[in-house]
Order: C-alpha cells, then sequence, then structure tokens
C-alpha cells in the first residue's frame, strides 16, 4: 500500500498523470472513433449533466424530485421555440433557457419544498406528468405545436470555433455536438463542485443530514432549498437545451420530457453515486454503454445471453437495468463510485497535508460574526 | 340533470378504481412507511398472471383469487428479501428499489407477454350490452357498481383490520416505531411482509377490476391509473384509507364534471392536469393531504 502527502510533488505528479490521461482521451473520441461513437458520447454528456442537476436536489440536499424530466422539457422547448420562432442564434438559447428554468423551479420549488419525504415525490411526479401534457394542450398550440412538437431545429451553419477549425457535414455536426456538450459539462460540474466545496454546500449537506439541527445552526431551510431547486432546475434545462441541438427535435413524448426522463436521471445519480460530484459521470457512461450493448440482445442473441433472453423479441435492457439498481442499492449504497474508492483506498491513501489541517485551525478560531 | 347524474356515475365508477389502487398504496405507508411506487405494476403483473390462468381454462372468478394469492407471494417475498434490507441502510433506497421494481416488472411483462395490441380480458361482472341499471334516465352499468362495491367493501375490511385487530395493532406499532415493537414482542418482520402481500393482493383484485373494465390488457394497463392512484392518496392523506376512497371517488366525479361541462377549455386531455393542480393546491394549505396525520418528529 502507498501512502502520499496531499500536495507533495508525487501528489502533483499523480494528478497530472490522471488529468493527462483524461485529457487524451476526451481528444481521442472526436478525432479517433466513427460518428455513432460520438454521438452516444454527446447523448452521455447530456444525461449526465441532468443527472448532476438532480444529484444537487436529492444527492446532496435529500430532496425527493421526480419532476427533472419538465425542466428538461423546458430547456428543450425554450431552445426550439427561440430558434424556430424568433430567429435566435442557438448559443444564445443556453441563457435564455437557463433564466427560464430558474424561475419556473423556484417557482415549483417554493410551495413545493414545504412537503417532505413521500408526499415530496408524489408532487414532483404530478409535475413531471403534468409537463407533457400542458405541452400537448389545444390552448398552447400556437407555442408548442402539440402532440407533433418542433422539429429541424439546428444550427444553419456550424460556428467556427478556433481550436476545432471548419466542420462539415454530418461528421462534423457530431464532433460539434459532442465538444459543445463537454463544454457545458464542464462548466456545470465546475459550479456543482464549485456550490459543494463553499458554504452553500454545508449548508445543504447539513438540511439533508438533519434539517431541524441545521435550521437551529443558522441555516435559512427555505431559501437554500428553494434556491438550490432553481440552480438545479437551470442546469438541467441546459441539459435539454443540448439535447435539442443534437436532435433538432423535441416532442411531448420524447424520451426525457416524460416521467421516464426522471427516473433515468435518478438511476444514472444512484448507480453512480448519489450525493458524490463524480457520481453522475461513472453513472451516465455506465448507463448509456449499457443502454447501446443490451438493446441487440434478443432473439437472434447467442451464447448465454441467447439461453437467457433468447425466448423474447423485446430488449430486456430495462429489466437487466432495473435488476443492477436493486443489486446496487443492496451491496453498494454509494454506488460505483463507492466501490471504486474502496478499491483505490487499497493501493493508495492519501494524508492531509500540514496546510490543509492549518486551515481547519484557521476557520476554528475565526471570530463568529 | 340526466347528463349530471351520468356524470356522477361515471365519475363514481373511474374513482372506485383510483380508490382501490390508493388503498395499496395507504396500506403499504402505513404497515412500513413507504411509498411503493411500483404498486401499479405489481398489480398489472399479476394481472396477466390472472389472464394466463384464465387461458388456461380456469374460471376467472378462481383465476383471481389464484392471482392474489400470487400477488401476496409477490408483495411479501419483495419486502422480506430486498426492501428490509434496503430500509437498514437508507430510507431514501427504498423509494429507488420501488422504482426498479416498477422498470424491471413493466419490462419482464413486456417480454412474457409480447403483443401489441394486447389481449383480450374478461369481467367479472355481468357485462353484457344491456347489463345497466336506469336510474333517472342515466345508465349505470353492472360492472362498474361492482367495482364501486368492491371498493366499499375493501375498505370496510381495511378500516376493521386496522383499528379492530390484534394485527392492525401491531401493523400501526410497527410502523410509528420499529424497534420498540419489536421489544415488547410485535412479529414486525411478518407484520412488514404482511402489510407488502395484502397492498400486492389487493393490487392484483384491483388490476383485475380494471382489465374487466377496459376489456383489454397491455403492459401500461395501471399506468395512468396509478397517476390518479397516487393523486388520490397524497389528496386524502398517505396514512388514511378512508381518505384515501374519498379522494379517490372526489376525483373521479370531478375529472367527470370538469372534462364533461368544460369540454372547449379542458376536455378528455387535460382533466388529469386539473386533478393534479387541485391537490397541488390542497397539500400547500394542509402539507399532510385532508385526512393524513401530521408526523411530529423528534431532533
Amino acid at each position: 500500500m502507498l501512502k502520499i502527502k496531499e500536495g507533495s510533488l508525487q501528489h502533483w505528479a499523480l494528478r497530472i498523470v490522471g488529468f493527462t490521461f483524461l485529457a487524451l482521451i476526451v481528444v481521442y473520441i472526436p478525432t479517433q472513433s466513427e460518428t455513432a461513437r460520438i454521438g452516444q458520447f454527446t447523448s452521455a454528456f447530456t444525461l449526465i449533466i441532468a443527472a448532476m442537476s438532480l444529484n444537487m436536489v436529492l444527492g446532496f440536499t435529500g430532496q425527493i424530485s421526480l419532476g427533472h424530466s419538465a425542466f428538461f422539457g423546458i430547456g428543450g422547448y425554450t431552445a426550439a421555440i427561440l430558434i424556430r420562432d424568433h430567429g435566435w442564434s442557438p448559443g444564445y438559447t443556453f441563457y435564455a433557457a437557463a433564466v427560464i428554468a430558474f424561475v419556473v423551479g423556484c417557482l415549483i420549488g417554493l410551495p413545493v419544498l414545504r412537503i417532505r419525504g413521500s408526499y415530496l415525490a408524489l408532487v414532483t411526479l404530478a409535475v413531471a406528468v403534468l409537463f407533457p401534457t400542458l405541452l400537448r394542450w389545444k390552448k398552447l398550440e400556437w407555442l408548442t405545436d402539440g402532440a407533433k412538437g418542433i422539429d429541424s431545429v439546428k444550427y444553419d451553419e456550424l460556428p467556427v470555433w478556433p481550436i476545432l477549425g471548419e466542420l462539415k457535414g454530418r461528421d462534423g455536426r457530431a464532433v460539434f455536438a459532442y465538444w459543445l456538450g463537454l463544454l457545458v459539462l464542464v462548466i456545470v460540474y465546475l459550479v456543482c463542485r464549485g456550490l459543494i466545496k463553499s458554504r452553500v454546500g454545508r449548508s445543504l449537506i447539513a438540511i439533508r443530514d438533519n434539517e431541524t439541527a441545521a435550521a437551529v445552526m443558522g441555516v435559512n431551510v427555505t431559501r437554500t432549498k428553494v434556491l438550490i431547486f432553481g440552480i438545479s432546475a437551470s442546469m438541467c434545462s441546459l441539459a435539454g437545451v443540448l439535447a435539442t441541438l443534437k436532435t433538432g427535435v423535441v416532442t411531448p413524448d420524447g424520451h426525457y420530457v416524460t416521467l421516464l426522463g426522471s427516473i433515468i436521471f435518478l438511476l444514472i445519480m444512484v448507480v453512480g453515486g448519489a450525493g458524490t460530484l463524480s457520481g453522475p459521470i461513472i453513472g451516465g457512461l455506465v448507463y448509456v454503454w449499457l443502454d447501446n450493448t443490451t438493446r441487440g440482445i434478443g432473439t437472434d442473441s447467442t451464447g448465454v445471453l441467447g439461453f437467457l433472453f433468447g425466448w423474447t423479441d423485446q430488449s430486456p435492457a430495462t429489466l437487466i437495468l432495473g435488476l443492477a439498481l436493486i443489486v446496487i442499492m443492496l451491496f453498494a449504497p454509494t454506488g460505483l463510485v463507492g466501490i471504486l474508492r474502496k478499491l483505490t483506498r487499497r493501493i493508495l491513501t492519501v494524508t492531509p497535508s500540514l496546510s490543509s489541517r492549518r486551515t481547519v485551525r484557521e476557520v476554528l478560531q475565526r471570530p463568529s460574526r | 340533470m340526466e347528463r349530471l347524474l351520468q356524470y356522477v356515475f361515471d365519475g363514481l365508477s373511474f374513482g372506485a378504481i383510483y380508490a382501490l389502487v390508493a388503498l395499496g398504496l395507504v396500506v403499504v405507508f402505513r404497515g412500513t412507511g413507504h411509498l411503493n411506487f411500483a404498486q401499479g405494476e405489481m398489480a398489472m403483473f399479476c394481472t396477466f398472471i390472472i389472464w394466463q390462468i384464465n387461458d388456461w381454462g380456469v374460471p376467472l372468478i378462481l383465476a383471481v383469487i389464484i392471482g392474489m394469492v400470487f400477488g401476496f407471494v409477490l408483495g411479501a417475498g419483495t419486502e422480506a428479501t430486498v426492501i428490509r434490507a434496503v430500509a437498514k441502510k437508507s430510507a431514501g433506497g427504498v423509494f429507488v428499489v420501488s422504482i426498479a421494481l416498477f422498470l424491471g416488472l413493466n419490462s419482464l411483462a413486456t417480454m412474457i407477454w409480447d403483443r401489441a395490441e394486447g389481449y383480450t380480458m374478461g369481467s367479472l361482472f355481468p357485462n353484457q350490452p344491456f347489463d345497466f341499471v336506469r336510474i333517472l334516465g342515466a345508465e349505470w352499468r353492472y360492472k362498474f357498481i361492482g367495482v364501486l362495491a368492491v371498493a366499499l367493501a375493501l375498505m370496510g375490511l381495511l378500516f376493521l383490520l386496522f383499528s379492530k385487530t390484534k394485527f392492525g395493532l401491531a401493523m400501526r406499532s410497527v410502523a410509528s416505531n420499529p424497534d420498540s415493537a419489536r421489544l415488547v414482542g410485535v412479529p414486525s418482520g411478518v407484520v412488514l411482509a404482511s402489510s407488502w402481500g395484502i397492498a400486492a393482493a389487493m393490487g392484483a383484485l384491483s388490476g383485475a377490476l380494471v382489465g374487466g373494465i377496459n376489456g383489454q390488457l397491455t403492459p401500461s394497463l395501471m399506468f395512468s391509473v396509478f397517476i390518479y392512484a397516487s393523486a388520490a392518496a397524497t389528496l386524502g392523506g398517505l396514512d388514511s384509507p378512508g381518505g384515501a376512497v374519498i379522494a379517490g371517488l372526489s376525483i373521479g366525479v370531478g375529472e367527470q364534471l370538469v372534462a364533461g361541462y368544460i369540454p372547449g377549455w379542458i376536455g378528455q386531455d387535460l382533466k388529469l392536469s386539473v386533478a393534479l393542480i387541485l391537490i397541488f393546491v390542497v397539500l400547500l394549505v394542509k402539507p399532510s393531504g385532508l385526512f393524513g396525520s401530521l408526523k411530529v418528529e423528534r431532533v
């Protein structure tokens, strides 16, 4: 077993190696893989962003939400409507969607977060079910085009980004969508990280662990909950914008606009590791991989898979995911990240350095305001 | 008058189904303090079992009873093997597992009984074209009256179970404090498993009734019913059987009236939204439903 100090030379070397490795993978995918593979990664990024946003509310603050598919839909529809009806440049719709979803999130959060536990789950479920029916509503058809949704929302011409050079055709679009998704993902990740590592993050975790105690310690519970609900909603809407820009279509039955979307976000978050920053990333990649590999399983499979699932025409993907979810909840409630952490701790431990200890002492000694 | 009465009858009939499924949710919530998101899918799966047994030549009424026994085993088994182990680790985990069950059962049913157009399902009650009573000009079909009667009877039975029997007392004690209950000798494992079992058996019955009313059986049989039922359970208060039935019936009648009298604005596709928004408003004033009891927590 290896023991290294935080902030030491070895620690920094390890960090740099890890980061370089990650960067190489990230660059390798869009330059060397085929278009379909790039597209899979782009959809993984979209799902990861949505799962991250849910993680802020459920994983860190402990408030069950099944309504995030609605925020995803708000993002998708904002982008589609602004681009088609108002001729916006697609890039700016991200800002508009974030603002609209933040306001809607706060408005929904304000009454909803008074309710606790199972009631909250049911009320947010209602939000998820309501949203598609509202989109289909006759009186809103002028805006949403009803059941058929809005299509051909796309970049007319891909903007030229300095490093990427000029991208053209179907392959170029896929590569551009990949980098756009990655950019948004990195920004959302950094925002989440910043929030969690700050005072706000500590209040969120305090609320999750014991709401009354948090209030007693001086956390403004209602304000924090509503705010984080709004922030989370606006992050989720960014994922919606990305999905719409990638496929060019948004409908009320869209994959992640209905309740099923909320369930998938939840699944990704839990499988990866709820209440951890890297959980949604790992969960999202694993989900998309599983989804793509199990889709083909069915009548024409051979070997073990054929023996297990050869009797049906339907894809067992959902069944496998459901079972995996149960197994994870039974044996590894901290998700894949928890397992990975346990494994790395066997090989390597990073002991906190003096400097970080000093910070703790400084915090403790700081006169209270 | 005739039109109003017709809406009320239709509403009561659909409301009775919502109430039945909501009762299942209430039983699990009262017994274990958890929300079973898979209640509807368990019911759907049991209904397919009932259909299958009936298809093999067993009379429907017998098939329903076998299906209910299967449901009891399914529910109790799930609780004893998975739910209890997860609940020890985290309360939120149970919710996640019930979502996993929802996905798994739905997918399994789609895989086993894979046919796009669904299957024809018989009704437990007389269902010929002339099987209805006429009250002041409005028609009320026997199968709808039957569903309402079953729902009311079950509510009565549950009330007796909760308040008059020793088992009901054990259930309440386990729900309010499992550790103390175990210390005074309540077999909490049996109680927890049987509340899931009872709920799933009730689900099987409600599934058979819904299937009989629709006349058709697909894996999405219970989905919208479950949404309505969860709305009814929320509105009535998750721990109140009477509340679930009253809320279920009033949601049923309310949606028929709204959809019938304001067709231009609301119509068929938006009646669900009206119910959900109403619940939103009620929960703002009473965060634990109309008849639910407020849980006091100690820090």
